[in-house]
């Protein structure tokens, strides 16, 4: 089940509502569940109150809901399915089903209290130097989110722009020190991500094991374009993603393809605890160029970045000046 | 004006400290304000609106919420009624205790880049994330981690930022700073010296209660100078940093303009950076001076404010 927060035209910025892709359409899962309480459970006074509840203005709120949320969840998608998104309207005939250009999508999880990325994990970067002996990451400010549609703008601070396709593994269950056997109770889905860096400026922060201005900047993280729930492990092992410029693909991974397990990264990370919402991501390869390491997909002002993978979807972006550069 | 955030019966509270040291619930006495004077309906939901519910939305309101305040204390010094609030039965949290970014300068005192053995100062600005959930309050304990060897202090001061703040002039810089507060980084060396073998370091300086803060927002205007202020700190009464803010490499306006290229926002911290005396730099042996829990470590920084922050086993 894909999972969007969006807003609709008339919405005002704190009004997201979460959307579940059902047979094609945008579904208002709240009403939706509304309907359901309504229609078949014989719910008058309070069905408003009770979908609100499990289907909160958050993503991060649903998943801090647990279980019974996910069991709402799977009544209101079987509810849906039954009456035909088409047909399907709000207790007080809502519209409940949208087509993706009528919402306007937000990055899924807005505020994680912990966006990590994995640094040096993939098994082509490795190959070059050493293997970190443990996941260590750095931190995506959370007001640098995008989501798909939005333009990448560059920064004038860089000469110098790369994109990184990730996948984030979606934290659903709040845990701390957690034991490996344990790790995967803890994931509720992924997400695809790009990891957008400054890399003259990342390289030079690097002197100092500093990551900060080359990789937080407006528009520096992509995430979305849904937050995808229910995926088996095995489906999740085996999810390929791949980041094209310009419709050439750049790079392909999967999770295999990473020098740390997701038990790893999740025991070593929740030391410091870790709740619904946050996620950690694991990013693609890097190759020599020259005397260092580059990631191979630099950008250019007007290039088209794409990351996609079947079951996730797909994020799109194009690289744009913010007026005040030309390059 | 010395603004807190507290909590009080499980509630989060925004106050002003007056100069007796009584604590004045703002949402409170601007609403008394509201309705004695000017006589607005509802004068709880629209203190409310004019405030914002917590700090950063009072941030985010700019001078309309700040000069409120000033309306809000000035009218409960006249007409306490209830807008005072019992200081025992508060705990005072970080003034801004979710901060949207928590910006920490390293290496920004040349004497605590030599006693760290780095080569020179840098020639940019350098700093990191510390994680926004690491922020504690001015008394709060801080949780001794069963994975550290090697717990550090550091004081500094907090810069919070007040106005969006993108791409400015060193010139303008001071102009997006809403107020300061006392800092303690605290630091797990060890942890951070196996994470940079491996990459870059993050989680050594973001434990939960690794970023005591508080315990007021001093609002700008109160601080002429704030280049020039004494920083402090001292464990178990023992002093080991003791320096002036104006020893440092890059300046407030200097880090505001450069981090402002990253987009600021109001309610975004920014910490200065650490003098000499931390526990890593003393010399031959730095054993006695790393924290333990029973420690109890007080970070100042003059005319801003003191934290008091014990060290307790996790």
């Amino acid at each position: 089940m894909k999972l969007y927060l969006g807003l609709l035209e008339s919405s005002l910025p704190d009004q997201a509502r979460i959307f579940g892709e059902i047979d094609g359409k945008l579904v208002d899962l709240n009403l939706a569940y509304a309907a359901y309480l309504a229609q078949t459970q014989g719910y008058t006074a309070n069905a408003y109150e009770l979908a609100a509840f499990y289907f909160p203005q958050t993503i991060t709120a649903f998943l801090e809901r647990g279980m019974p949320a996910k069991n709402a969840l799977d009544q209101a998608v079987a509810f849906a399915r039954r009456s035909g998104v088409t047909e399907l309207r709000g207790p007080a005939g809502e519209r409940i089903a949208y087509d993706a250009k009528d919402i306007r999508l937000l990055p899924p999880l807005l505020n994680p209290e912990k966006s990590f990325v994995i640094g040096f994990s993939d098994r082509t970067r490795t190959e070059a130097i050493p293997k970190g002996e443990i996941p260590t990451g750095f931190y995506k400010l959370p007001q640098t989110f995008i989501t798909d549609g939005a333009p990448v703008v560059w920064p004038r601070f860089s000469q110098e722009l790369d994109a990184d396709g990730c996948l984030a593994i979606v934290i659903g269950k709040p845990g701390q020190r957690i034991a490996p056997a344990k790790a995967w109770e803890h994931v509720a889905g992924v997400a695809l991500m790009i990891d957008i860096t400054a890399r003259d400026i990342n390289q030079r922060e690097g002197e100092t094991n500093n990551n900060l201005l080359g990789k937080n900047f407006p528009s520096s993280t992509c995430f979305g374009p849904a937050m995808v729930l229910d995926l088996s492990r095995k489906e999740f092992e085996e999810t390929e993603v791949e980041l094209s410029l310009d419709g050439a693909v750049q790079q392909r991974f999967a999770l295999r393809d990473c020098v740390f397990s997701v038990e790893q990264i999740i025991t070593h990370w929740s030391i410091l605890g870790i709740k619904p919402g946050d996620w950690l991501a694991i990013g693609a390869s890097m190759a020599r160029q020259g005397d260092r390491l580059q990631n191979p997909v630099p950008l250019k002002i007007g290039s088209t970045i794409r990351c996609s993978s079947r079951p996730l979807g797909a994020l799109t972006h194009r690289v744009v000046t913010d007026g005040g550069i030309s390059r | 004006m010395k603004l807190v955030t507290y909590r009080i019966d499980s509630q989060e509270r925004i106050g002003a400290v007056d100069g007796a040291g009584r604590l004045i619930d703002l949402h409170r006495a601007y609403a008394h304000y509201l309705d004695d004077v000017r006589r607005s309906p509802s004068p709880e939901t629209l203190a409310a609106v004019v405030l914002g519910k917590d700090i950063t939305e009072f941030l985010n309101r700019g001078k309309d919420a700040l000069s409120a305040a000033h309306t809000a204390v000035a009218h409960a010094e006249k007409s306490p009624k209830g807008a005072f609030v019992e200081n025992q039965r508060v705990r005072l949290l970080a003034p801004v205790p979710r901060p949207g970014a928590l910006i920490s300068a390293g290496k920004n005192f040349s004497d605590h880049v030599s006693e760290m053995s780095s080569k020179k100062g840098p020639g940019n600005p350098v700093a990191f994330l510390k994680l926004p959930g690491s922020v504690i309050g001015p008394e709060d304990e801080i949780p001794y981690p069963p994975e550290v060897k090697n717990l550090d202090y550091e004081v500094e001061l907090a810069v919070i930022i007040g106005k969006p703040c993108v791409n400015v002039s060193v010139d303008d810089a001071m102009t997006y700073v809403a107020g300061y507060s006392a800092f303690n980084d605290i630091s797990a060396r060890d942890v951070i010296r196996g994470e940079n073998r491996s990459g870059i370091h993050l989680m050594g300086k973001s434990f939960p209660g690794f970023a005591p803060m508080g315990p007021y927002l001093v609002t700008a205007d109160e601080i002429a100078y704030p280049q020039h202020l004494k920083l402090s700190l001292r464990v178990n009464g023992e002093i080991r940093q003791d320096s002036n803010l104006s020893y440092m490499i890059f300046k407030i306006r200097d880090m505001i303009a450069y981090w402002s290229q990253m987009g600021l926002n109001p309610g975004d911290v920014l910490t200065t950076g650490t003098p000499r005396g931390v526990a890593a730099g003393r010399k031959p042996d730095q054993t006695p001076w790393w924290l333990k829990p029973g420690d109890l470590v007080e970070a100042e920084v003059e005319d801003i404010g003191r934290l008091r922050n014990r060290i307790v086993a996790e």
